[in-house]
């Protein structure tokens, strides 16, 4: 029998768990998390498919420094650690500390706005998901990330579904990188977020598509932008997908960060 | 005795395992002439450092117990608390910041900011210390002192300015431009006594300029009459600068960051002359305590030496002429022969011996003025309490004091270690609160629970060498809570007229999960249906049966408690039989409630070369652990995690063997987290057989 989605999972050399038995905490959890995500607008994004990003498939993040990158990336990462898939979040420059306060930051505001009961409880079933890797930039390299990634890949020590990759400089030279780290993905499964940042002196090249992207464009195939247009900052896609005609104004709160349905 | 506050400072010296805080104190005490000749802390010499004194700390080459000293630097009266850095002796450096003004914090050249540097900042802060970091072991291979002022602002957020740089680093590490100054300092003769003063090498003249500049930049944020002189242009006089970096310093929006190597012996008079000018006299901070006449309201101390006093006990020790505490005198004076009072116990007090205390030597003296450290022989109090002159009802804020976590049975060898051990635990229980003895009466073992490991097997040692009690010690154990998930009600009588006088009571409500508080009772009796007088007896009734769990014997925390009706007789009601019905009701409710069991789980960081860095992940996960993240350091990498107590023990052993002996980690506590399905199984197991054993 499949078991039921949020049910314990067997601990090594208990007793396999009786049909019949229903962990009332564990449901309860399934239920919000099935709660936040169908009201989450960050959904949309991902359109029917749970998987916003396929295995193998690169997304991308692109704004200039300051609008909402991060924020929107973590709640793309909330919204797949609601899913119980597992996210790894590899953050160039920033101690885990700062990264966690991120998460810490935005899962607060999701709880506040859903008024979500206990929400200490629903953070540490969701903590397990989550995994922060640090390097600094010049210590940075797509091998060494690959080397990690099999440490804890084969002692199974966490499988990530989802990997996101902040604050790699896109105006270096990339393509041979991001080439291997596509293969790397494709092999384990991964789909993989990068947040780009472009400049505000920098005209965007063809099809509205900043210089930053233009050069592995091919290798992207979904690319969202954050605009700030007056007092919002609008959640552009530019590659790949098309947000659902109801769902089309996204924009992302200046006074949360949370991504917000205008049409709601 | 000199009595000019101005000219005082009460240092701390705080830092990670193993960044040299013992070395540098060393060198301090050395060249400001209290000791006259150097040992290191794990010297070939055997002797240890000095303020070492306890053998166990020379012979583990770490600082178990602060020891306070006092010198003289120019014209300066320095106290100094030595504190440990190892995360179970926390409560020692707590203490310290608590009565202290200022602090040193020292971080290692090459391992930069490290776990615990984080967590003595956190304490820092905590207790709004202003500090000075001083970046040791330049002289190492690997040595960086950019790398960790950019550490210090990245991962501390302190506004770190150098006001120095190195000249030569790792082996050719041989002074430091002082760039307030700027001149090229030197430390010759072979203790580095002789500090030789010369222009800048060309070699480094260029980075003295921008360094210094950038210095200037910063210090100009905090005065508007050194700002007007960079921007005029003007000759900036090096008093100027140093009132800019007081300033900044004192209100901690700014750390300067001077540098050398206390085990090459440089940099370390440098370092004097910045907390005599950059860290705070006693008159500079400003100090509370609670007045408990007027419901605890804060009042300002003054550092009036005349004032009538207030002081603080922080530490205990017990030597061969009796209790030796140690003392902060925050306003007023502290004299021989005068009488003070205890506030927590409100027992008066004959000052007998004052003493200046110097390591594990004394000096006696006539009085301990306002700002001074000192120490007082023959008082008998516990850590934390307050001194005041007659007629004062003040208190000073208490320290925040951590639950133990784990905990051990000890048994005493023969009759002799059973009274020796009874009086080191009696001195061992005053003189540290984050350590607990107590008597299991199922067992009647002897059970004594801590911060760690390492903090248990401390006492064990200092028992047997200190007290000569041969003792041997069981497999330690975690302390385990239980708590309840869910609301459930309760209405229970209980009734026994079965001969003589009856017994009769009736209570009835609910209980519920709270956070952040053990026990709460709330009484919503409304008409009498308990009388008033028996409300108390409830309270009671729910409250005993905290202490032990119904479900796992383990204590109950975060329940609330609610009742709202019940019933009495006239006659048969009385409070031994609604404490009856309390517990019962407890009883009833308790197992509707859903109650789970919680363990201890410990922040582990884990510094390991990174070639380790798969097994020791590895080793965290085997260990239940879940890891928060790894942070990549160039040659270090970081790993945070967070792993139950309980599958922590003999963690280090593993870890060495793992890394060969390259890695080190720290733990402390985070939160009490419900145990999974299958271990909850295995205790309870566990409990059985224990039970039936003792049966």
């Amino acid at each position: 029998m499949r078991p039921l989605s949020g049910s314990r999972p067997a601990a090594a050399g208990a007793k396999p768990p009786r049909a019949t038995l229903i962990f009332i905490k564990e449901r309860y959890f399934a239920m919000l998390k099935t709660d936040l995500i169908l009201n989450n607008p960050v959904q949309f994004i991902g359109g029917q498919s749970e998987d916003v990003l396929a295995s193998g498939q690169f997304g991308g993040v692109l704004a200039r420094a300051g609008v909402g990158k991060t924020a929107l990336m973590v709640q793309m990462a909330l919204n797949a650690m609601l899913h119980e898939r597992k996210v790894l979040h590899v953050s160039l420059n920033q101690p885990v500390n700062k990264t966690n306060l991120w998460y810490l930051e935005v899962f607060g505001h999701v709880a506040r706005q859903y008024n979500v009961p206990q929400p200490e409880l629903l953070w540490e079933s969701l903590l397990p998901h989550r995994f922060i890797m640090t390097f600094r930039t010049e210590g940075f390299s797509v091998p060494k990330l690959e080397e990690r990634l099999t440490d804890l890949v084969e002692q199974k020590i966490f499988v990530p579904r989802m990997l996101i990759v902040d604050g790699l400089s896109f105006d270096e030279p990339l393509r041979d990188a991001l080439a291997g780290l596509k293969h790397y993905a494709r092999l384990n499964g991964l789909g993989v977020w990068f947040t780009i940042r472009t400049h505000r002196h920098e005209d965007p090249g063809p099809g509205g598509i900043p210089k930053q992207l233009a050069d592995v464009k091919d290798l992207f195939d979904l690319a969202l932008q954050l605009v700030p247009v007056g007092e919002e900052i609008l959640v552009k896609a530019v590659k790949g997908l098309t947000l659902p005609a109801e769902h089309a104004h996204l924009v992302l709160d200046p006074s949360t960060m949370l991504v917000k349905d205008r049409a709601v | 005795m000199k009595k000019d506050i101005a000219k005082v400072r009460n240092i701390g010296i705080s830092a990670h395992i193993d960044s040299g805080k013992t070395t540098l104190t060393e060198r301090i005490l050395f060249y400001t002439q209290r000791i006259h000749a150097m040992h290191d802390v794990k010297g070939k010499d055997g002797v240890g450092a000095f303020m070492d004194s306890m053998e166990l700390e020379r012979e583990r080459g770490i600082t178990i117990a602060s020891a306070a000293t006092f010198c003289e630097w120019k014209d300066l009266e320095i106290n100094i608390i030595d504190t440990p850095g190892h995360v179970d002796f926390t409560i020692e450096v707590e203490r310290s910041l608590r009565v202290l003004d200022g602090a040193i914090l020292v971080l290692c050249a090459v391992g930069g900011v490290q776990s615990q540097s984080i967590t003595v900042d956190q304490q820092m802060r905590r207790y709004k210390v202003p500090c000075i970091a001083f970046i040791n072991k330049c002289d190492r291979s690997g040595a960086n002192p950019f790398r960790v002022i950019d550490q210090l602002k990245d991962r501390l957020g302190h506004n770190a300015v150098a006001l120095q740089i190195p000249i030569g680093l790792e082996n050719d590490f041989t002074g430091v431009v002082d760039l307030l100054a700027m001149k090229a300092v030197y430390f010759d003769g072979e203790k580095g006594e002789t500090i030789r003063i010369e222009e800048i090498p060309e070699t480094v003249r260029e980075l003295a300029r921008t360094k210094r500049e950038q210095m200037l930049d910063a210090a100009s944020m905090f005065s508007d009459e050194l700002m007007e002189a960079i921007l005029e242009e003007k000759e900036i006089g090096t008093d100027l600068i140093v009132a800019a970096l007081r300033k900044a310093t004192l209100s901690r929006q700014l750390t300067p960051v001077v540098m050398g190597s206390a085990y090459k012996n440089k940099g370390v008079q440098l370092l004097l002359d910045a907390v005599n000018s950059l860290l705070p006299c006693p008159t500079d901070v400003e100090n509370y305590a609670l007045d408990t006449d007027r419901d605890e309201t804060p009042v300002r101390l003054t550092s009036d030496p005349e004032a009538p006093l207030v002081a603080l006990a922080f530490k205990l020790e017990d030597r061969t002429y009796g209790q030796l505490t140690y003392i902060r005198v925050y306003q007023g004076s502290l004299s021989k022969g005068e009488t003070i009072i205890n506030v927590r116990t409100g027992r008066k007090i004959k000052v007998g011996r004052v003493v200046r205390m110097h390591s594990d030597q004394m000096e006696e003296i006539e009085a301990i003025p306002a700002g001074y450290i000192g120490a007082l022989f023959g008082v008998d109090c516990a850590s934390g309490d307050t001194f005041v002159a007659p007629g004062l009802s003040l208190t000073m804020t208490s320290m925040y004091v951590p639950k133990p976590v784990i905990s051990l049975a000890i048994s005493p060898k023969d009759h002799k270690a059973e009274i020796n051990m009874s009086k080191a635990l009696n001195r061992f229980t005053k003189e540290d609160p984050t350590f607990k003895t107590h008597v299991n009466p199922e067992t009647n073992e002897t059970i004594i629970s801590g911060m760690g490991e390492l903090h248990l097997e401390v006492y064990i040692e200092r028992m047997q060498r200190e007290y000569s009690a041969e003792v041997t010690a069981g497999a330690p154990r975690v302390a385990y809570r239980e708590t309840i998930t869910q609301r459930a009600d309760f209405d229970y009588l209980h009734k026994k007229q079965t001969g003589g006088s009856g017994q009769y009571g009736r209570v009835s409500g609910w209980m519920e999960p709270i956070a952040d508080q053990d026990f709460e009772f709330d009484n919503q009796v409304v008409g009498g249906s308990i009388p008033t007088q028996y409300i108390a007896a409830c309270e009671k009734g729910f409250r005993d049966c905290m202490a032990k769990g119904p479900k796992m014997e383990f204590p109950v925390t975060g329940v609330k408690i609610v009742i709202n009706d019940g019933a009495s007789h006239a006659v048969d009601s009385s409070d031994m039989a609604f404490q009856q019905a309390a517990r019962g009701a407890f009883h009833q409710g308790y197992f509707k409630a859903k109650p789970v069991i919680q363990e201890p789980i410990m922040k582990v960081v884990v510094e390991t070369p990174t070639a380790f860095q798969g097994p020791v992940m590895g080793s965290l996960n085997q260990r239940r652990g879940m890891i928060v993240g790894a942070q990549d350091e160039g040659a270090l990498c970081v790993i945070e995690s967070q792993v139950p107590l309980a599958e922590m023990f003999g963690y280090s052993t593993v870890l060495r063997s793992l890394t060969q002996g390259q890695a080190q980690f720290t733990m402390e506590f985070l939160a009490y987290r419900q145990v999974p399905q299958s271990i909850a199984e295995q205790l309870e197991k566990k409990a059985a057989e224990q039970k039936k054993k003792v049966a």
